[in-house]
């Protein structure tokens, strides 16, 4: 695994004051980040995962109950808007989820203390968080993905699929970390992350389509990174989409997002208290 | 070389009125364990973070291996470890998945990883329950986690936030003992504990700090030498006269059934005859850092409260 490589580098690093000479393993290694960033997911995602496998199948189960209420009542006709919509929650979820993960280690345990005071860099500590919690998310999101690519697409739009989800994972990881950063208290954090889940992926048409929104409104939608984002799983799917749609303006819309929240993450979020 | 320098450091928290730290000035040489002694709230704690770079002064500098921590945080944070005050280790972790992922997450070598994990928790006593999930460790082998995770690293300075609280008297001395080591390899400490036991087994260096200056410091000879005595005898309260007792020294109540007399040794085998002579308890020690700090912070608590209060951080 590309992770795994290992490319430890030994830097002799000289102090200003003694002129002593430490050895200071890794510090500069190029690959070093990439690796803190799998040993952060092993550690808070993988080693739990296999003492407590039962815990994968509860984040499993719950992107399904808006999938199954909608199917059961729209007798599968709005199996699209359904999957989509699924797959957009539950990638949301995941992505926020990391901001009450970052909250509690930071409140709670005092993990956060440690790496703060250690080599890793708050992009590497809420990279190794954010894949920690897709990996208690893979089953439910290779049904879901499956189940996207089973429903009218061909294969070769399985490049597509992937790109669209590791955008809006992406995006709403750095608005978690973003968020959690500023919370002082776990129950704040929970709060805030559950009306953030709310108003991304519940009121926006992810679930719905955007046509039965008045003008205005459509135009207010497509400024939410979900809209694009169920839409482009709508394409996908080999659904109609709105003709003042393209999947050119989803791409771009998601790109700004993603590049937008990292830098808020990388800039604002708080690493240092001040 | 100094392990870090102080320059009138300052800390308000925002929200707060009052200096967690008020221009405190600190110069900690390299290559010793230094302790910060004072009260819940008093600043040892702000002072830690802010050189271990978790917090940024409020005014002031400081530096930590020669670098400066609000510009050069990085470079410090690859020579430093910390156990921080009240951390948990992860529940479903054992100590071996702590200690030896940390160590590569810091960017060990697989077999260096194996071998530093294997040794502290040796060292810790941890090592035969390296493989049970730390859920199912008593509050005491979780705390040595922590210190496991932080003492197995090559970090040149050491940030040890009260890392025995919670531990049982051996467990505390394995601690002890990991620190020693720590420093006899030549690298430096900076302890803060509420445990004068602790300090005097451990420092070269102490500091009193009191809502948030530095009240007195020094090694432990120059701290015992506030109290002008060198002997201490408690005497049991119940038929004694504290009038009599201040003829031989000054007297304290320790709270607990009997008045302390701070004298010297001529005069404390004279009080211990009076003591035998009217059939009373007592005791007759060294003057220890404990007393040197109560006296400390105890009269600036009294004078603090006698002037109406303030509120520390």
């Amino acid at each position: 695994m590309l992770l795994m490589k290992k490319q430890v580098a030994e830097v002799r690093m000289v102090h200003k004051t003694s002129g002593r000479i430490t050895s200071i393993k890794a510090s500069t290694s190029k690959t070093l980040p990439l690796k803190q960033v799998y040993l952060i997911a092993h550690l808070t995602g993988i080693l739990w995962l296999r003492r407590n496998p039962v815990s994968m199948i509860f984040t499993a189960i719950s992107p399904f109950s808006l999938l199954f209420v909608l199917f059961v009542i729209s007798n599968g006709q709005y199996v699209h808007f359904a999957i989509a919509g699924s797959l957009v929650m539950a990638l949301v979820g995941y992505g926020l989820a990391l901001g009450q993960d970052i909250s509690f280690y930071k409140t709670e345990y005092k993990i956060q203390d440690l790496f703060v005071a250690s080599p890793v860099s708050p992009l590497t500590y809420m990279m190794g968080l954010a894949l920690s919690e897709l990996l208690f998310g893979l089953p439910a999101l290779t049904v879901l993905a499956f189940l996207v690519v089973y429903s009218g697409s061909s294969i070769l739009s399985i490049p597509l699929l992937v790109a669209n989800i590791l955008l809006i994972w992406g995006s709403m990881s750095a608005m978690g970390f973003f968020l959690s950063s500023h919370m002082l208290h776990m129950r704040n954090a929970t709060q805030v992350i559950s009306f953030v889940n709310v108003i991304l992926a519940v009121i926006p048409p992810v679930y719905y389509s955007v046509n039965i929104l008045p003008q205005g409104l459509r135009y207010l939608a497509y400024a939410v990174p979900t809209t694009h984002a169920s839409l482009m799983l709508q394409y996908t799917m080999g659904a109609k989409t709105p003709a003042d749609w393209s999947l050119f303006l989803g791409f771009v819309v998601q790109i700004a997002y993603l590049v937008g929240f990292v830098a808020l993450a990388k800039t604002k979020a708080i690493w240092r208290e001040v | 070389m100094l392990a870090v320098k102080a320059s009138r450091v300052s800390k308000v928290y925002k929200g707060s009125r009052y200096a967690a730290l008020d221009e405190v000035s600190l110069d900690i040489d390299a290559g010793m364990t230094f302790t910060l002694l004072g009260r819940n709230g008093a600043g040892k704690t702000t002072f830690v973070r802010m050189c271990a770079t978790q917090l940024l002064p409020t005014s002031g500098r400081i530096e930590v291996l020669g670098y400066d921590v609000a510009s050069q945080a990085g470079m410090i944070r690859n020579l430093i470890s910390i156990v921080p005050q009240e951390g948990r280790p992860l529940r479903a972790l054992t100590p071996w998945d702590h200690v030896y992922n940390w160590l590569k997450i810091r960017g060990e070598s697989n077999e260096s990883a194996k071998e530093k994990s294997a040794e502290i928790l040796q060292k810790l006593e941890l090592y035969d329950a390296r493989d049970r999930p730390a859920m199912n460790l008593s509050g005491g082998m979780k705390q040595k986690i922590l210190v496991a995770m932080a003492m197995a690293t090559d970090a040149e300075l050491l940030f040890l936030d009260e890392p025995t609280i919670g531990l049982d008297p051996i467990s505390r001395r394995q601690v002890w003992s990991a620190i020693r080591d720590w420093k006899d390899r030549g690298r430096s400490i900076l302890l803060t504990t509420h445990y004068m036991d602790e300090a005097e087994m451990l420092s070269d260096r102490v500091a009193i700090i009191d809502r948030g200056k530095i009240i007195v410091h020094g090694t432990l000879q120059d701290l015992r030498k506030v109290i002008p005595q060198n002997v201490r005898v408690d005497v049991a309260k119940n038929g004694i006269d504290p009038g009599l007792l201040s003829s031989y020294g000054s007297v304290v109540d320790t709270g607990a059934g009997s008045l302390r007399v701070f004298t010297y040794e001529s005069a404390a085998r004279e009080l211990s005859e009076l003591a035998i002579k009217r059939n009373l308890s007592f005791t007759v020690s060294p003057v220890t850092l404990d007393d040197v700090f109560v006296s400390l912070v105890g009269n600036a608590a009294n004078e603090e409260a006698g002037s109406g209060g303030a509120d520390g951080a």
